[in-house]
């Protein structure tokens, strides 16, 4: 019981770390009401995704139709949700992928130490000169363009820097003298590495999962783009963007408004990272 | 330093292997051929086409036939583009990313370098948020909205830009350049902001400044070598970020670059063009990682001495 209440207060200084900064709160605000928003969008939504207008056809936001409509007459704020749906979907299924790889990968590669670790992480040098974007396109090709590979061809080439980071971690908590206990009173190396080292390291985990997804975010926005992420009938931000250039000069709204909502979740989960930075580790301020 | 390069240069070799041998594994995995779909061909013509094309050779023979024609610089025929060869179209089309790649990284460097400078040296004025503030605006604006909202304002509504093309009208690259270097400007700048605060807080700044130095000088001859130490580590994956970039911004601005080629190829599955471009893109991004490692080891004497 002693361990939980210390670790609920150490949480709690954090929390009220974070608390005085208005930025990162403002942006913790924006994005839990975005998820809200794209969790109950089924619901809320004020048209149903297929509903087309094809008398009215592209009209800019009014009354009825708050950012207004796309050349087929379709409300684009229900556009909008639904392609919140998506791309934060994306977001996190992607970046939980990266999150296990890039942990495991690196606690074992940090606690395991010597000729492992010094193989494990030249692979991951390797890894880091290769073009990326290159090959998740390259796996589009290969693989077809499904949602599910969008997933794991993300979260597979994200995870360099988080296995990286815990890597450094492992390797300065594995002198400390408490895991030498633990070894002392005779815990397996497997349970040092899960009640100990990934707990210690859960600081840098938070802080650069909220960081990779961002890029995750802009990856499959990026993809989508291009009209190889995400395709119809679905859409994400990414492709309401693409959709948005074909026709912007008469109707630059359908431009800007995934524009500034991509842009707008972008800067808020940066914000947040960086809060979460100076607020669970005091000691690397932001500058 | 001279065996420092030697030894990385090398190292590099079997990155740029691997990547070759990836790449063309993942092509032949690849469902249906690249003449398999829009029009049924008749078996024997098929057939001619596979024994033309050596697509009947068991597979290693086609990677090492492969490899040794890349090596002379023949990256085969393109497989959509009955009268074209991949090498023409790469020859055509590198130049032109390169030199948007490079307009693009002078933008991030003088913008981003400028502006972070400026920053470090008056902390927590206007002169510090006005361009940090535009920083993490350009962080935010990914390049394919940036673009787009250029074109619309300065093409479209004002007028004052051409909107497409590349090399045709006379300010018909500025917009392109600044919508791939925004970014990277971005974080260039808060790079070199927070690798100058540091320095600038030194002691042998204050020596410097104790000795009567001017101010510029103390800034140019002792605090840029070491402030921008972060910017250069940055410049390898900006590279390599830069020419991944192109897509987007060669598709948007419609200029004839070596990343549309390459996204044609992935919609067309011209398996010879993914190739080949994959293998060029690859092989400037290793190259431009070797430049900025050695560019900071012969900024950085404790390296150099570390690593010889």
């Amino acid at each position: 019981m002693q361990e939980i209440e210390q670790g609920s207060s150490l949480t709690h200084d954090a929390y009220l770390r974070l608390k005085k900064n208005k930025l990162a709160m403002l942006s913790l605000y924006l994005l839990s009401a975005l998820l809200i928003l794209a969790v109950l969008t089924p619901w809320i939504a004020p048209y149903s995704y297929e509903q087309q207008d094809l008398e009215l056809g592209a009209s800019p936001p009014a009354v009825a139709h708050w950012f207004g409509t796309d050349v087929l007459g379709r409300d684009q704020l229900t556009r909008v949700l639904y392609g919140s749906r998506i791309s934060l979907a994306v977001g996190l299924v992607a970046t939980f992928v990266a999150l296990c790889i890039g942990v495991l990968y690196g606690a074992i590669a940090g606690f395991v130490g010597g000729r492992v670790d010094q193989v494990m992480m030249r692979l991951v040098d390797v890894l880091y000169a290769l073009p990326f974007a290159i090959f998740i396109i390259l796996l589009t090709v290969v693989f077809g363009r499904s949602i599910l590979l969008l997933f794991l061809a993300i979260g597979a080439v994200e995870w360099l820097t988080m296995a990286r980071i815990i890597r450094g971690q492992v390797l300065s908590l594995k002198q400390q003298e408490f895991i030498q206990a633990a070894t002392a009173m005779g815990q397996t190396r497997w349970q040092i590495l899960r009640k100990h080292l990934i707990p210690n390291a859960i600081g840098p985990i938070v802080i650069y999962t909220t960081l990779t997804i961002p890029s995750v975010i802009l990856l499959e926005s990026f993809l989508s783009f291009l009209g190889l992420g995400i395709q119809p009938p679905q859409s994400s931000w990414g492709s309401l963007i693409s959709y948005g250039v074909e026709t912007m000069e008469e109707y630059p709204w359908l431009l800007v408004i995934p524009g500034l909502t991509l842009s707008l979740t972008l800067f808020s989960l940066n914000f947040l990272g960086d809060g979460l930075r100076d607020a669970l580790d005091p000691r690397t301020s932001k500058d | 330093m001279l065996s420092f390069i030697l030894k990385r240069l090398l190292s590099s070799i079997p990155v740029i292997f691997m990547v070759v041998l990836i790449t063309f594994i993942l092509v032949r995995l690849a469902p249906g051929g690249p003449f398999s779909d829009e029009r049924k061909v008749p078996p024997i013509v098929l057939e001619n086409l596979n024994k033309r094309y050596h697509l009947d050779d068991p597979v290693y023979v086609q990677f090492f036939d492969y490899i040794g024609n890349v090596l002379q610089g023949d990256f085969g025929p393109s497989f959509k583009y009955a009268n074209r060869s991949v090498s023409e179209i790469i020859y055509s089309g590198l130049p032109i990313t390169v030199e948007l790649g490079l307009y693009a990284l002078l933008v991030a460097i003088v913008i981003g370098i400028t502006s972070g400078v400026i920053a470090a040296l008056r902390p927590n004025t206007w002169q510090d948020y006005v361009p940090m503030s535009f920083s993490m605006l350009g962080i935010c604006l990914p390049s394919f909205v940036l673009g787009p909202l250029l074109i619309l304002i300065f093409g479209i509504w004002v007028q004052w830009l051409p909107v497409s093309g590349w090399g045709d009208a006379p300010f018909d690259k500025v917009l392109p350049s600044f919508t791939l270097g925004a970014a990277y400007a971005a974080y260039m700048a808060r790079l070199s902001r927070g690798g100058m605060l540091d320095v600038m807080s030194q002691d042998y700044i204050r020596t410097a400044r104790a000795k009567g130095l001017p101010n510029w000088l103390v800034v140019v001859r002792h605090g840029l070598n070491s402030g921008l130490a972060p910017v250069v580590t940055f410049a390898g994956p900006a590279a390599a970020g830069l020419l991944s970039g192109s897509f987007v911004v060669e598709s948007v601005f419609q200029i004839p670059g070596m990343g549309r080629f390459y996204l044609q190829a992935a919609f067309n599955r011209d398996y010879t063009m993914i190739l080949g471009t994959t293998i060029v893109f690859s092989v400037l991004i290793v190259l431009f990682n070797l430049l900025a490692d050695i560019l900071m080891v012969w900024m950085n004497p404790r390296l150099r001495h570390a690593r010889n």
